[in-house]
């Protein structure tokens, strides 16, 4: 297949030749390697790349992915680094308005009718800025044994083509879900050369609006990783609790890639915390295996005050016995339901004690350490906080396992932001609202929730997808609420559109979902026959010195069943950590410091932390108020 | 000096000022600089310049969101350039001609009294105008009680900040007090813990864009400890300090090396000035800070200081 520049420019096209998503599960070689968390089916391709900047299309260097293409003008970049921050682009904070306002007229392809396809506008924007990312590795011998070997981009912002060897591999738009391809076919023994084009700005630019540092380049771990003959392409583990509340329902399908539809046996076993065996059971290795509905007497729930988790663990094992891959994955046993217009945690009430969280680190932006997730579990058991919300796109894989561990509710988001096309000057003005109801803009957000769904859906401590944030509502983010329906009945549904546009309330969430409304107008809706549970899905604005009157909503707990908590805005200012230009000394920059405009200034600066991680003065007023009601 | 063992103060009725003396303190109150110009304690000034009543606070994000900075701007105004357009003073309560020239040449190098009392009256830059008094009773241990007093005027858009500001000589090397944890503001003060806190320094919390901070709500007392005078002939660097009492109800203070307005004008945290002063300011209303939102949504009702309704607070600083 020959790539096309135009994609850039079409909603239609999204992924080329990337692998379906599926579960974020490990697979490990031995016991050995798993106890050391160390697999040898992985090998990092985090580190030193060749890089070539361009400032627009036109200018980017076509054809460096070729073998004997003349890099020696190359500059260097780090992967995981934004471009932005590595000092080739320009930084850039915005929140609604879209980051060419006031410098290029744009309309997304189709919103203002049928013949309007947009031709050109990314493709050739002068705006688009270009990163080639290019570097060789030898396959790890453990790697060259499998029967296949994938490529794994966690986040490239924002649309990516491969090539390996000279040879187009793929192309991928969604920043924040990983793209997955299949190298095989194009690997070598000895040297392989790896390609990445980076572009600035496609489409998906319309529809990732998140009021943010507006970065790019690949800004996540990249990876190869090894297949063997027999491979758990995907798990499915649902942990969830019958009427008693106590009877733990367990099922379990595992979808096999098989070479030449290769035999042998998987064993699944279940361990408690203390290694006592729950479950073990052998199957024949088939295309899917499952395991449905096996009921365990007086489990021990998974719940924020306890996050209890049991070890499943499926070995993969050969004909003749010997072991292939070993998959682990800890879950709990708990049930999320709707009852009486309530929604209840293993029949508890739930109220949301939640932060809004942002990944960000003052120093390298978006690119975050597992120390800065874990600094920031213990900052949210520090100050009683249960809940986050990934705001708005998925996180790294991570945060999501160590929310397990850590009993955070999480209310999963996919990588959905429009409010540009609808929000103007603060007035509702949806005349060309993307995706709304358009079919070409249809799949590319659909294909955003499955991919939420199918890397996270084995993770108790998702209690709730979330579609987006602020792209009003249509036709195209009911599908996607249509989408989670058909695959996940264990989890509820949020959206914030919800209130913008009553036309959709029935068909896509689960919740009444606003922010920031008042306390009164909270008690408003509750007071009047309400259809559903409400969320602050964002309150508390903590921007500079705030956080005042919580009160009011704290008091709202006690008073009316149906109100459920919600998710501060949120947790940790963005600001760049950068040099005084005058006196040298370490400062933090914001929007608009980068004589970047049109700029929303302090905006980003809204979290319960300073950009540093050290805490505002309001997290005391946020541990008291949380810790009313510890649940 | 004379007759000090009897706890009396000793007035000194000056041209341009009136003295007020005992063992251990010194205090001068100008009448043309319209308020308390100096405070000396053990021979240590605490005074840059005369403390005067304050009505701004450095515009906080959700102010600006809500319009409240141009709602109250008048207040700003005021706040920079008040004017004292009156002095009284009463001796043991009892209400004396202003001694100034020549009134004061009937009076001698021996003057003594229980309590002294001097009020100054200034009035607002608003329109309409209204009036504030701050007066000052001093006795003979140097206690000082200071009594401030707003007067509510009709039209008058609400007060961002009511209080009494000191601006002292050189930069405290920070404080001590016995009131609640952290920075709390009536609407943002249930997670604060009552207790004794010592601050290093004077900090600025580092909000990206500097606003209004450091507030300490419901205090018993706050002692600001100093180690440097503007005094070139004391090359002492050992701590010293002063305190300020409760006086009834407990009050707010803050304890910056900055103004409001010097706050106010940077866009970051590393543009202002480096510390030299101590800005302790003592409050008697002290307005919300508000959170619903930051683009529109006021604080809360019941958090405003309304401008119409008379407003009063008392303290003490201690003598020695």
């Amino acid at each position: 297949m020959k790539p096309e520049l135009g994609w850039l420019d079409d909603p239609q096209t999204f992924r080329v030749n990337q692998l379906p998503a599926h579960s974020d599960h490990r697979f490990y070689q031995s016991d050995t390697d798993l106890a050391t968390g160390q697999s040898r089916f992985t090998q990092s391709l985090d580190g030193t790349w060749q890089f070539k900047f361009a400032k627009q299309p036109s200018e980017r260097p076509v054809g460096f992915y070729e073998p004997d293409y003349d890099r020696s003008d190359f500059d260097t970049i780090t992967v995981p680094e934004h471009i932005e921050i590595a000092g080739y682009g320009r930084l850039k904070y915005i929140n609604t308005t879209y980051p060419w306002e006031g410098k290029i007229y744009r309309r997304p392809a189709y919103a203002l009718g049928q013949d309007q396809k947009g031709d050109g506008m990314f493709s050739d924007g002068e705006d688009n800025y270009v990163g080639a990312y290019l570097r060789t590795f030898t396959l790890n011998p453990e790697l060259r044994k499998q029967q296949r070997v994938v490529v794994q981009f966690d986040g490239v912002e924002q649309a990516m083509y491969l090539w390996l060897n000279g040879q187009f591999v793929g192309y991928a738009e969604d920043s924040f879900s990983q793209s997955e391809f299949d190298l095989t076919p194009y690997l070598r023994d000895g040297e392989n050369l790896i390609a990445v084009e980076v572009f600035k700005r496609s489409t998906a630019a319309f529809i990732e609006d998140q009021d943010m540092f507006r970065f790019s380049g690949i800004f996540r771990s990249v990876r190869l990783v090894g297949q063997p003959a027999i491979h758990v392409q995907d798990m499915r583990i649902i942990g969830n609790l019958a009427d008693d509340m106590t009877t733990g329902d367990f099922s379990l399908k595992l979808q096999l890639n098989r070479h030449d539809n290769a035999n042998g046996n998987v064993k699944v076993a279940i361990t408690d915390a203390d290694g006592n065996s729950l479950f073990d059971t052998t199957e024949a290795v088939n295309d899917d295996v499952e395991i449905s509905h096996k009921m365990f007497k007086n489990v021990h729930l998974w719940q924020h005050t306890d996050p209890y988790l049991y070890q499943l663990k499926v070995t993969v094992l050969d004909e003749q016995g010997a072991v292939v891959e070993i998959v682990p994955y800890q879950f709990g046993f708990r049930r999320v339901e709707m009852k009486n217009k309530i929604m209840l945690l293993n029949g508890k009430r739930i109220i949301l004690n939640g932060v809004n969280r942002h990944e960000w680190d003052a120093k390298s932006g978006r690119v975050i350490s597992i120390d800065d997730m874990k600094q920031d579990l213990k900052t949210f058991k520090e100050n009683n906080i249960n809940a986050v919300r990934t705001c708005h796109y998925p996180n790294r894989i991570e945060w999501y396992y160590l929310c397990d561990k850590a009993g955070i509710y999480m209310m999963a988001e996919n990588n959905l932001e429009s409010h540009g096309t609808w929000q103007k000057m603060g007035a509702v003005e949806p005349s060309y609202n993307v995706p709304g109801s358009l079919p070409e803009w249809r799949e590319a957000v659909v294909d955003r929730a499955r991919s939420n769904y199918e890397v996270f859906k084995n993770h108790t401590a998702i209690l709730f997808w979330s579609l987006g944030n602020e792209s009003y509502a249509g036709d195209d983010i009911a599908a996607m609420n249509v989408f989670y329906k058909d695959h996940d009945d264990t989890r509820l549904v949020h959206y914030e559109g919800v209130c913008r546009n009553r036309k959709y309330e029935d068909q896509i969430s689960d919740m009444e979902s606003m922010m920031y409304d008042p306390p009164k107008e909270i008690a408003k809706y509750l007071d009047n026959d309400p259809k559903k549970p409400f969320v602050d899905c964002e309150f508390m604005h903590d921007m500079g010195n705030s956080l005042g009157g919580m009160s009011s909503y704290d008091a709202l707990i006690d008073k009316y069943p149906m109100y459920q908590g919600g998710f501060i805005w949120d947790f940790i200012d963005q600001a760049i950590e950068t040099k005084d230009e005058v006196t040298g000394q370490t400062v933090l920059r914001y929007g608009g410091d980068f004589d970047d405009r049109h700029s929303d200034y302090e905006f980003s600066g809204d979290g319960l932390m300073f950009a540093d991680r050290t805490p505002k003065p309001a997290l005391q007023e946020v541990k008291y108020y949380y810790g009313k009601h510890i649940n | 000096m004379a007759n000090t063992s009897t706890k009396q103060v000793q007035i000194i009725y000056g041209d341009a000022t009136l003295g007020l003396r005992g063992e251990g303190f010194g205090y001068i109150f100008s009448y043309e600089r319209g308020g308390m110009e100096s405070l000396v304690q053990h021979g240590k000034e605490w005074l840059y310049r005369t403390p005067k009543p304050t009505f701004w606070r450095a515009t906080t994000d959700n102010d600006r969101g809500n319009g409240f900075s141009v709602k109250s701007a008048q207040w700003l105004g005021t706040d920079m350039f008040l004017k004292c357009t009156k002095v009284d003073v009463a001796v043991n309560g009892n209400a004396i001609e202003l001694p100034i020239s020549p009134e004061n040449n009937k009076y001698s190098n021996h003057e003594f009294a229980d309590n002294v009392t001097i009020t100054f009256t200034y009035e607002t830059l608003t329109v309409p105008a209204t009036t504030v008094t701050a007066a000052y009773t001093v006795n003979g241990t140097g206690e000082i009680k200071v009594s401030v007093d707003y007067h509510g005027k009709a039209g008058l858009p609400e007060l961002p900040a009511f209080g009494l500001r000191f601006i002292m000589p050189t930069a405290a090397k920070g404080f001590n007090y016995d009131g609640l944890s952290g920075e709390t503001y009536p609407d943002r003060m249930a997670g604060g813990e009552t207790g004794h806190y010592t601050v290093d320094g004077l900090p600025v919390t580092k909000y990206l864009v500097p606003q209004e901070c450091g507030m300490h709500m419901q205090t018993k007392q706050v002692t600001v400890i100093r180690n440097r005078t503007l005094d070139n002939t004391d090359h002492d660097n050992h701590d010293f300090n002063l305190t300020f009492l409760q006086a009834g109800q407990s009050f707010a203070f803050s304890c910056l090396p900055y103004t409001a307005e010097e706050l106010e004008n940077a866009t970051h945290i590393e543009e202002l000035p480096a510390p030299r002063r101590t800005v302790l300011t003592v409050f008697g209303a002290v307005r919300g800070v508000g959170g619903i939102d930051s683009w529109g949504a006021d604080v809360e009702q019941q958090y405003h200081i309304s401008a119409e309704e008379d407003h009063s607070f008392s303290f003490a600083i201690k003598g020695v």
